[in-house]
């Protein structure tokens, strides 16, 4: 399987909007990377631009470190995926997947065996003869997926192809995706917008913003150790406390009138310099019992008690800000809006990053 | 406290529904207006007196055993065969390839489209003329008929291609074609044209009754055309003429049910995007 390269890609538009910006990324053969980001922050003008639909101002794209930019996109051996149902209206599931064959002139025998290996890793073993119309979305999606792989392409690439479906239909595709590009061991290139897809079938996660990589790293890495104030707020939910160095060698912040110690994160910010402090929801402790004895503990009072089902989003006002703390919906059984609350705060969990 | 009943009884509401008189009265109207004259011409291709004889089919069977009128029926056809096949060569690649690659020009071949509406064709033939006159091999034979009548037919193969690609998702078929390994020529042959093929066959459908329908333009150039013949018999016989209108209204009408039939055994608009 291929090995990609994006080495300094510039993309921009007319009306001077900068799609891409210097963007650097590597995907090793057989991974799983998924370019994660807001709406318009390039990761699917970076994913066209691989696929050979769009050109780059500058950089270069590389695949098993060839060159691959003055290929059209009909040469370049990669399997795509797009957003919107992408199938050919006149043609059966089977003959959608057999497509790339016929173009490559192989046998109808082999043609026929491969769309319905295919088609049966899919799940689609029994919907070989049906039209576009007669599929559901989710079945759409894994023709379509069926007929990227039909070729034996290099490369896999998938420009948010969950995005159409229904939440429960997204959850189940994922998961075959993944085992799928497991089985197969392909290189793959993922593009989504969703966090929660990108963390769970990801072997690496690159967080996009503004034409930029902002952070590459495994799915537990993005989202528990942040190094940007972007990462840290757009990958999962996150508490933001403005706070003060009090010392860098003991790692002490003052934040309000609490001084509290940062756990085992990087910690290169100097005394007396502003910093912001991340801290997720699940790593917010809450007791009820007020001694105000730890060292890491808040007072406040509860504002909001949402159910989420496993979990309980509960809003406290600890002076400082609203803060959000995710606790068994046991536990939150016992709390009532205006009670008072000590926030425990895992030391350890804390992330600093330098205030913006 | 007593029931409200809301609504008018169940019985009323089973019987049928009277339109109002003058409804009635005005679909009367208009419908005379288009079938009275059909009936009268019909009639009058049965009507007067051969040997003394009601004529019957004798105006029939005469249009059919005139050499004139088989040789230009066959006329007309081979040039609207030769109309559809150049406009269909010309406009589909040119649709295909706005609609994929120059969308901003979509707004000039709206313009471009409607100018054989906006220009009558006396005068677009007293200009042509010049231009034909030098080229002797092609303005003495009646192909040349074929090449004018592209420009006629322009604004409804045009139009009909132009609804049919705006029906379906043809970026990103194309791309998907691309990422498949496919040409541009592979994607038009393979994956556009059967998504047009309703658009195709009611643009050229609409060609041909162009085609067969011309008259100011082959009478000009001096082309016994199926209308030419039909506009000479009526100086002469006029029963011929009109059982020779009736055969033309036939041939409109099935024309006109194939477009209906093959509208509804092709994919429709609502199928193609449904799989969008």
């Amino acid at each position: 399987m291929a090995r990609i390269e994006l080495r300094g890609l510039h993309k921009q538009f007319g009306g001077g909007v900068v799609a891409l910006d210097r963007l650097d990324l590597e995907v090793a053969s057989g991974e799983f990377v998924s370019l994660l980001g807001p709406s318009g922050c390039g990761k699917t003008t970076a994913l066209r631009i691989v696929a050979g639909f769009e050109y780059p101002d500058e950089g270069e794209v590389l695949v098993d470190g060839a060159d691959v930019l003055h290929l059209p996109a009909s040469r370049r051996n990669m399997g795509m995926v797009f957003q919107s149902y992408s199938l050919f209206p006149n043609m059966s599931a089977k003959s959608n997947v057999e497509y790339p064959l016929r173009i490559r002139r192989q046998p109808r025998a082999e043609r026929d065996r491969r769309a319905r290996d295919l088609l049966g890793l899919v799940g689609l073993a029994k919907q070989v003869d049906r039209y576009p119309h007669q599929l559901s979305g989710g079945q759409q999606q894994r023709v379509a997926l069926a007929r990227a792989l039909a070729h034996e392409p290099g490369v896999l690439l998938l420009d948010e192809p969950l995005s159409a479906l229904d939440a429960k239909v997204r959850v189940q595709l994922r998961e075959e995706v993944r085992r799928i590009q497991l089985e197969l061991g392909i290189t793959t290139l993922y593009v989504t917008h969703d966090q929660e897809e990108a963390l769970s079938i990801s072997d690496r996660v690159a967080v996009m913003s503004e034409g930029r990589v902002e952070q590459v790293g495994t799915p537990a890495e993005v989202y528990v150790r942040p190094r940007t104030a972007f990462v840290a707020s757009f990958v999962g939910t996150v508490n933001r406390l403005e706070a003060r160095v009090v010392s860098s060698v003991e790692r002490t912040v003052r934040c309000g009138e609490v001084v509290l110690t940062v756990g085992a994160d990087v910690f290169d910010h100097s005394d007396g310099t502003s910093v912001a402090l991340y801290l997720r929801p699940e790593d917010v402790g809450l007791r009820t019992t007020l001694n105000g004895d730890g060292d890491n503990g808040l007072p406040g009072r509860v504002r909001s008690v949402t159910f989420l089902g496993p979990v309980t989003r509960v809003g406290v006002d600890c002076g400082l800000g609203a803060l959000v703390a995710d606790v068994s919906s046991e536990t939150a059984l016992g709390l009532s809006l205006d009670q008072p609350v000590s926030v425990v705060v895992d030391s350890a969990r804390l992330r600093t990053i330098a205030a913006g | 406290m007593a029931a409200v009943t809301v609504g008018p009884p169940p019985a009323r509401r089973r019987g049928r529904r009277h339109l109002p008189v003058w409804h009635v009265l005005w679909i009367i109207v208009a419908g005379a207006y288009f079938l009275v004259p059909i009936i009268s011409l019909v009639q009058f291709s049965f009507g007067g007196l051969v040997n003394g004889h009601s004529a019957g089919f004798h105006w029939y069977a005469t249009v059919f055993a005139d050499p004139n009128f088989r040789s230009s029926f066959w006329l007309s056809v081979q040039i609207a065969i030769e109309t559809v096949v150049l406009s269909n060569l010309l406009l589909i690649p040119t649709t295909f390839w706005i609609h994929l690659r120059l969308p901003r020009l979509r707004p000039v071949m709206d313009f471009v489209s409607v100018l054989p509406f906006v220009v009558p064709p006396i005068v677009l033939i007293v200009g042509l003329i010049p231009f034909l006159t030098p080229f002797t091999f092609l303005y003495s034979r009646p192909e040349v008929l074929a090449f004018i009548y592209v420009v006629f037919a322009l604004p409804f193969l045009y139009r009909s291609l132009d609804a049919g690609l705006r029906a379906i998702n043809l970026r990103t078929l194309a791309e998907a074609s691309a990422n498949c390994g496919g040409s541009t020529w592979s994607t038009l042959v393979r994956v556009v044209l059967p998504n047009l093929r309703s658009a195709v066959i009611v643009g050229s459908f609409l060609t041909v009754a162009i085609a067969m329908g011309e008259f100011t333009i082959s009478s000009l150039l001096s082309f016994n055309t199926f209308p030419v013949y039909l506009f000479n018999i009526g100086q002469t016989t006029g029963n011929e003429a009109a059982a020779l209108s009736v055969i033309s209204l036939l041939l409109t009408w099935a024309l006109m049910v194939s477009l209906y039939l093959v509208g509804r055994g092709g994919r429709t608009t609502a199928q193609v995007a449904a799989t969008r």
